[in-house]
């Protein structure tokens, strides 16, 4: 059984204006000087709490910057809430960054080996798929090549063809819809809608209001880092347009 | 901790093949292949035994396996050390998109470090079979007690291991937190190679009682023991060399684990 339950999670970035700081100015400033480069802090989440259940396909709508990316990565298990409990029974499936983590030296057979086991396979299973990896994603001959030589465009279709070679019991997209070239996208798409259709519970982040009700049962709206309404698709997504100017947002 | 080992456990596919994959890129496309690996150490050694048998008039037959164990095991070290700064970074494309736990990236640069000490030890475990024990050293050894005592060489490096992988870890996210500590810790190594007996003996300063009081507190010292007392000494190191050891492995290890526990859940944060 899938399930997903949060109690009042809160989760707040301390970011620094500077990427990093270093050890000398460390020393230095604390003791000496008031630091340059003060922590700042970013209230991402703020008191979520929500339950999903068995078979629910949530939809997160939500304007940039509302933090419907962070919930995804907060019950994906990428960051950890700052308080408040998180539950995920069930292995989890995420889509999202797709174009990273390749390792540019390895040629597109091992890297389809690496991030396989990367989401749990084992060597059999990998084996197994392989080849439907392989063909999904159209590039032939270029797997033996190392994945540097790749265009950004290959790239994303291969992430793509061995991120949705699973069996998800917990799937969580964040708009990857669009990849490749037309013919690619529409075969991507069905091939999400077959995802979709098998995980056991689902979350997608999405600008897309006119699919989202196609894809999803309830949807959530956040509004800085705030739940501000949840309920029945064509009624949260009505609330979410008539508060933004324009009749849809595109992204 | 048990959950968290596990875990590594159940990754193991992944780390491993990023291993396999390092090492195959390192040596792509050379002829020599894993033996370029040994070409560092062996001109190393061939440099300083032709400088200091000349200078000092040290004797070839023993130096020459003290300078090779040495350099191999100070391969090692510099290596968890140095490359553990870059593991996090290096990883970091992993770390955003999976939860898979951090001490997998360290891991990842240790392993291949440790495929090169495997193959540094078997060169020295040659070499020493070869000259035979420095009876001058340990008037007690004989080439049957050579032989008894090289299995001990696997306890050692296992140790060895955890110790690289605590050093790596401890780096990697002190690095990330701090972004000049690679330069610290080369600089660090650079003057900690002196005050550690890799190309001469401890015994060398033995009228000098500062400089060994010193390097009595060296914990590295005790690694070295471990190797070269069954391959140049032909014996079992002692419980003592023991002891120490796995006390450096102890703290070390417990402040990795200290260190992880601390940052696990925010080091993403701060890449």
């Amino acid at each position: 059984m899938a399930r997903i339950e949060l109690e009042h999670v809160n989760l707040t970035f301390r970011v620094r204006q500077e990427r990093g700081i270093r050890l000398k100015d460390f020393i230095l400033k604390r003791l000496f000087l008031p630091s340059r480069n003060p922590i700042m802090e970013v209230r991402a989440l703020q008191d979520i709490n929500l339950c999903i259940e068995q078979g629910d396909r949530i939809g997160f709508i939500g304007h940039n910057g509302a933090g419907k990316s962070t919930i995804l990565k907060m019950l994906a298990g990428i960051y950890q809430p700052t308080s408040g409990r998180r539950i995920v029974e069930g292995k989890v499936s995420s889509l999202f960054d797709l174009a990273l983590g390749f390792e540019i030296e390895a040629s597109g057979w091992e890297n389809i080996a690496y991030r396989s086991y990367l989401q749990g396979e084992t060597p059999a299973s990998v084996r197994a798929k392989k080849k439907e990896i392989a063909e999904f994603s159209e590039l032939g001959d270029f797997l033996n090549m190392p994945v540097r030589y790749y265009s950004a465009g290959m790239l994303v279709r291969l992430a793509f063809s061995i991120a949705t070679a699973i069996d998800p019991e917990i799937l969580l997209v964040d708009e990857v819809l669009s990849v490749g070239d037309l013919a690619f996208q529409n075969k991507a798409r069905q091939r999400m809608r077959d995802m979709m259709a098998k995980a056991h519970l689902m979350v997608v982040v999405s600008h897309d209001l006119e699919s989202l009700p196609h894809v999803c049962n309830r949807c959530v709206w956040l509004d800085h880092g705030r739940i501000r309404m949840i309920g029945g698709c064509a009624e949260v997504i009505a609330a979410y347009r008539s508060s933004v100017d324009q009749p849809a947002i595109a992204a | 901790m048990k959950a968290y080992l596990g875990a590594i456990w159940a990754c193991r596919y992944f780390w491993l093949s990023l291993v396999k994959m390092d090492l195959r890129s390192r040596y792509r496309g050379s002829v020599l292949g894993i033996f370029w690996s040994l070409l560092h150490p062996i001109a190393m050694t061939t440099i300083l035994c032709v400088v200091f048998s000349c200078a000092f008039g040290q004797d070839l037959r023993t130096y020459a396996p003290l300078v090779f164990t040495g350099l191999t095991f100070w391969g090692f070290f510099t290596a968890s050390a140095v490359q553990g700064c870059m593991c996090f970074f290096n990883g970091e494309a992993y770390i955003r998109q999976h939860p898979a736990p951090l001490a997998i990236y360290p891991l990842r640069n240790v392993l291949g470090a440790a495929f090169h000490f495997a193959i540094g030890l078997g060169l020295a475990i040659i070499i020493g079979v070869l000259v035979g024990p420095d009876i001058g050293s340990n008037p007690s050894a004989t080439r049957l007690s050579q032989a008894l005592a090289l299995p001990s060489l696997l306890v050692s490096s296992l140790l060895l291991l955890l110790f690289g992988w605590s050093v790596s870890i401890l780096t990697g996210l002190f690095s990330v937190r701090f972004r000049d500590s690679r330069y610290l810790v080369e600089l660090g190594l650079q003057g900690l190679f002196y005050l550690t007996p890799v190309m001469y003996r401890i015994e060398v300063f033995k009228d000098k009682h500062r400089l060994t009081a010193l390097l009595q507190y060296n914990p590295l010292v005790s690694f070295l023991d471990l190797i070269r007392d069954p391959i140049l000494l032909g014996r079992i190191p002692s419980l003592t060399t023991y002891a120490t050891a796995t006390t450096v492995v102890l703290v070390v290890s417990v402040a990795a684990v200290t260190a992880l526990w601390i940052d696990e859940r925010q080091l993403i944060f701060h890449l």
